[in-house]
């Protein structure tokens, strides 16, 4: 699912800059002769015959739930019976003055923040490391990534074993340096930061190999100059390999900000929201009000906070590449 | 940390400062993301008084190869895998037709309304996961396809990504090779099955690969639209294992992760190189 | 779904595309008149001409092949009628899984609901009265008479006892033994709390040797018990009660002993440690039972098993799974249904059931069957939770009635369990939202009571 929504905000970055591009080089293929012209019309309908299957299933699939979504966020239904009452925007007000909804919110950012900068942060440090040659860094390369592959569910049921405070693997790590696992999916206090763990050890090693991948395609010039006027490592590094890979961070940025907004599978299978709400999140927000609650209408209301929220951010990515594309 | 960037060359292999720090660090991060999955592995194979044994048995001498067959018994996890690996096998295979021809589509056909509708299809990548779950539960339900092998595979067969990655690489392909083609005269589905489709078969492979991975590993949607153990996934198989009347069996619930685990992992060490083309793409070039 | 809908939903898939369409009305083929058709399933060749009866079960695990084990041997007791079994996870999963099946009308005939579970569905008239199936050689009066009345309203039965349990006292009699403990349950829990003081310094694993535990996820059951124990209770009535002075001081009870005394914790599964010796005892199903005895097998310990403590009251609640029928079955699925229910009410086979999984025995002959009447005798653990029926009180009307009600209690018990909150800020915020919920309700909670 991860990777999916990885690949999906990806997807976004580059066909706005590969349709304006890229397009503009081809657009005048179409125009010619008027005897050509007239032979387009069999072509129009070929186009239309190579699209339609795809767009009818993203149609169906994809735009019409946000349509009826919107619809269902206006009624109370509890998903038994035969009928959807109107209740305009009720569910949203209920919602703004719902602590336990604003807790969610909070949480969630709190997430976002946390598996976004850790493993932003984390996931360049990687890419430096493994940027150097020293022996064994390409399976290190690979193992960092194959967490990133692997099925949420299984992660998820990994790590609850991992972080059992009596018969995990965390508890002898720590018991050398005198100290004691902490209780982590049985803790209101822990529960959250164990789950930005889980989503770093997943998602680091993807960030890392893009890193990589941008670090692998600086200008080696601008260095070697750089190091012949005597600028040391760290300035070489935040002067120029800062600078040069913003593109490249600002794209991780949305990507995993996106990514973390959905993460689903892990908190479904380690601590269901809770303890407490502590770890409720907008995506099992939407989920428990839907299918544990059967309170269609508040589900439906939280998912098209968070589909505006998604939109906006996607709307703010494209005004940041736009602006980039001008300096450049 | 010494920064050197980019990577530095034979020459420089040398660099007179020692580094054995670097190495040091190098070994905690293989052991950060390599420790979780030998854990899981070895308690997947240890007896069950062995699993809550404290301090833990790093390396299991006494194979317990029992917690497969308890996994397989609590739940038939045979028929979970079958169930998986037809539901991918086929939803990825439609769903690679689909994006060939609409790729090829935005790529070659005249349109009037073309970028717009590049645009909109893109736009479908904004929709978050779990706003379609409820109205796709109840189209789905309207089919009559819950807990069928259509209701699993259907609702993902749209492509967005792998539309556009094809898309993208069908723009690169020189002039000459389809210009070469229509001269023969060759129709739109010929230049398509003869001359393109040979020419972008990594690029093809690299979309196959994610979009498979990316439903095998699928959750939440399985969880939703099975009822019955001959049409669970493996995954929501392993949410099955986990509530087992309030008693944790870890050597069966770990064992079921391995199995979860496991081909995943094949596939990622065989096609590495395209899973990390598939989804690194985007990020560099630009 | 109102027709409304369907229709402008039908005409915009049509608007999607020809294609669309004609799945749409192609997927409409196929279900009955009541326009409920059965849920999709397997069935062997071998029972395919049979009429197909579709069982959601919420057991894994030993109740779970048990149950298996019965459903194969009705089937081959018979050839008119095949029971699917299809588990679908806890009873909340089941009952979930059930919500949106009646969405598709795509029912199963049977399910296993919880005490809670089942009213939901009778509330939105699903379920259909059993009273008019019972016949001559099969009359309700089979049933034992606290748990059948739990399943009754309106003078009307609508889910029977299957996998009744109660809230029963585990400990651990080697570990009682080491800390100089009597081997017995304490009379009440100020007697418990004073033998927790003697446990201190006995290790199990590296750790300290805790007195218990609490059930992470729907402990809400146990702490009812414990709320009456106390005096009070969840609600009275549809008015509610849990933030009232005696609820309060049940779980400040809780809460101090495991934050300031440390004695106690919350687990994810109270059965997993207490197998594991790191509790000495644990408040849990009848259902565990077999489980823990199993366990204490191999680990080289004793259980033993007692009535829950006392405190102001000695009380504990019923709970676990019955069965009911779904109403839009087809007639002669219901009946089909219906003999797979007359079979398990056998009182052989209802021994067999509580024989391999520890519930309690719903059908009150199934004592006299000799593998029970044995097993009572020679295992005591057992017979106490047979002794136990008679402190059984059916749970507070709002944790019953009220959809989702368990959920936000157990959610609350996590904030002081886990969180060390302030019990009574905790209650207070659950009981407004019971009460919010309860309100939501109320007018077809007193159209059906």
């Amino acid at each position: 699912m991860a990777s999916l929504d990885a690949a999906t905000a990806r997807g976004t970055t580059k066909g706005t800059r590969g349709g304006t591009t890229v397009e503009s080089t081809r657009s005048g293929r179409g125009r010619g002769t008027p005897a050509r012209r007239r032979r387009r019309y069999p072509e129009y309908l070929l186009f239309l015959a190579f699209i339609a299957p795809n767009f009818l299933f993203v149609l169906v699939f994809a735009y019409w739930p946000v349509i009826y979504n919107g619809y269902l966020s206006l009624t109370d239904w509890n998903m038994l019976a035969p009928t959807k009452d109107l209740v305009g925007l009720a569910n949203y007000r209920d919602l703004f003055t719902d602590p336990d909804f604003l807790a969610t919110l909070r949480q969630t950012v709190v997430f976002v923040v946390g598996v976004v900068v850790g493993s932003m942060v984390l996931g360049l440090a990687t890419a430096l490391l493994l940027n150097q040659r020293l022996v064994g860094r390409r399976f290190v390369r690979t193992m960092a990534f194959a967490p990133h592959v692997l099925s949420g569910a299984a992660i998820g049921t990994l790590w609850l074993f991992i972080f059992d405070p009596n018969y995990g693997l965390i508890r002898p790590l720590l018991a050398p340096l005198g100290l004691t696992s902490p209780p982590w999916m049985t803790s209101s206090r822990w529960a959250l930061p164990g789950l930005i763990i889980v989503y770093l050890w997943k998602s680091t090693g993807f960030i890392a190999i893009v890193y990589l991948a941008g670090l692998q395609n600086l200008p080696r010039d601008l260095y070697e100059s750089a190091a012949l006027d005597g600028a040391g490592s760290w300035r070489l590094f935040r002067k120029i390999t800062l600078p040069l890979l913003s593109p490249v961070t600002f794209f991780l940025f949305l990507t995993t900000i996106i990514s973390a907004f959905q993460a689903f599978d892990v908190i479904a299978l380690m601590t269901e929201g809770g303890p407490g709400t502590s770890t409720t999140t907008l995506s099992w927000f939407i989920y428990q009000r839907a299918f544990v609650a059967s309170d269609a209408g508040h589900a439906a209301a939280a998912a098209m906070i968070m589909f505006v929220l998604l939109v906006a951010m996607t709307a703010l990515q494209a005004r940041f590449l736009e602006r980039r594309v001008h300096y450049r | 940390m010494t920064v050197r960037t980019p990577t530095a060359r034979p020459r420089r292999a040398g660099w007179p400062k020692s580094r054995l720090p670097m190495y040091l660090v190098l070994i905690v991060v293989g052991l950060v993301f390599v420790g979780p999955l030998y854990w899981l592995a070895a308690s997947a194979l240890k007896p069950t008084v062995d699993i809550y044994r404290y301090p833990p048995i790093w390396v299991p001498f006494h194979l317990r190869w029992a917690n497969f067959s308890d996994a397989w018994h609590a739940a038939p996890v045979g028929r979970f895998f079958v169930n998986s690996v037809l539901v991918s096998t086929v939803a990825t295979a439609v769903e690679l037709v689909f994006a060939t021809l609409c790729a090829y589509a935005f790529a070659f056909l005249r349109f009037p309304a073309k970028r717009v509708l590049f645009l909109v299809l893109l736009g479908a990548m904004m929709v978050p996961g779990n706003v379609t779950l409820l109205p796709n539960y109840l189209t789905i339900s309207d089919l009559g396809w819950v807990n069928t092998y259509q209701g699993l595979i259907v609702p993902g067969l749209g492509s967005v990504f792998g539309t556009f990655l094809l898309r993208q690489h069908m723009l690169t392909l020189p002039d000459a090779i389809l210009d070469a083609a229509r001269m023969d005269g060759a129709s739109h589905l010929r230049t398509l099955v003869k001359i393109v489709l040979p020419v972008s078969r990594p690029m093809v492979v690299t979309v196959g690969i994610v979009t498979l991975v990316t439903k095998w590993n699928d959750f939440i949607w399985p969880l939703i639209v099975t009822n019955s153990n001959n049409m669970r996934t493996v995954p929501v198989g392993l949410l099955l294992l986990k509530s087992q009347e309030g008693y944790n069996n870890w050597g069966a619930i770990l064992a079921g992760a391995v199995l979860a685990v496991v081909p995943v992992l094949v596939v990622f060490f065989f096609a590495q190189r395209h899973l990390v083309a598939g989804l690194t793409q985007g990020a560099t070039k630009g | 779904m109102d027709t409304s809908t369907v229709v402008s939903r039908r005409s915009l898939l049509g608007g999607a595309g020809a294609a669309a369409l004609a799945l749409t009305t192609f997927g409409c083929s196929g279900k009955s008149d009541s326009g409920y058709g059965q849920a999709k399933g397997n069935v062997p060749d071998k029972y395919a001409k049979r009429t197909r009866v579709v069982l959601w079960s919420a057991y894994s695990g030993t109740p779970g092949t048990t149950l298996s084990a019965l459903a194969q041997k009705f089937n081959d007791s018979q050839d008119e009628v095949y029971v699917e079994v299809q588990f679908q996870g806890t009873y909340d999963q089941a009952s979930q899984k059930t919500a949106a099946a009646v969405q598709a009308k795509q029912i199963p005939d049977l399910v296993t609901f919880s005490e809670v579970t089942w009213h939901r569905f009778y509330l939105n008239d699903l379920l259909e009265p059993l009273d008019g199936y019972f016949t001559g050689d099969f009359a309700k009066s089979v049933y034992q008479q606290q748990l059948l009345s739990e399943g009754v309203l309106k003078g009307k039965t609508w889910w029977l006892p299957f996998a009744r349990s109660t809230p029963l006292f585990y400990y651990n009699k080697t570990l009682f033994a080491k800390a100089g403990l009597p081997d017995r349950g304490p009379a009440d829990w100020d007697e418990w709390y004073g033998w927790s003081k003697q446990l201190k310094g006995l290790q199990a694993s590296g750790k300290q040797v805790k007195m218990e535990c609490y059930q992470k996820v729907d402990g809400d059951w146990q702490f009812q018990g414990s709320v009456w124990q106390w005096g009070g209770s969840y609600s009275d009535g549809l008015t509610v009660t849990i933030n009232k002075p005696e609820a309060v001081a049940a779980a400040e009870w809780q809460r101090k002993l495991i934050f300031d005394d440390k004695m106690a914790y919350m687990a994810d599964s109270p059965t997993t440690d207490f197998s594991n010796q790191l509790v000495a005892t644990m408040v849990t199903s009848t259902g565990s039972l077999s489980t823990a005895v199993a366990a204490a097998k191999k680990g080289g310990w004793e259980v033993g098993t007692a009535f829950v403590p006392a405190k102001a009251r000695q009380v504990v609640p019923t709970g676990g799974g019955g069965l009911s029928i779904m109403r839009y079955a087809t007639s002669k699925r219901k009946k089909a249904a219906f003999a797979f229910i007359k079979f398990l009410a056998d009182p052989a086979n209802a021994a067999y059931w509580c024989v391999k999984t520890g519930y309690m025995p719903a059908v009150g002959e199934a004592v006299n069957d000799p593998q029970l009447a044995t097993l009572l005798k020679a295992n005591p653990n057992y017979n106490v939770a047979v002794q136990q029926l008679a402190k059984v009180r059916k749970e507070d009307e709002v944790r019953l009635m009220v959809p989702n009600s368990n959920v936000m209690i157990y959610t609350g018990l996590q904030k002081i369990w886990s969180d060390n909150a302030p019990v009574q800020g905790v209650f207070d915020d659950v009981a407004s939202q019971l009460t919010k919920a309860t309100g939501q309700v109320k007018a077809q909670i007193e159209k059906h009571v």
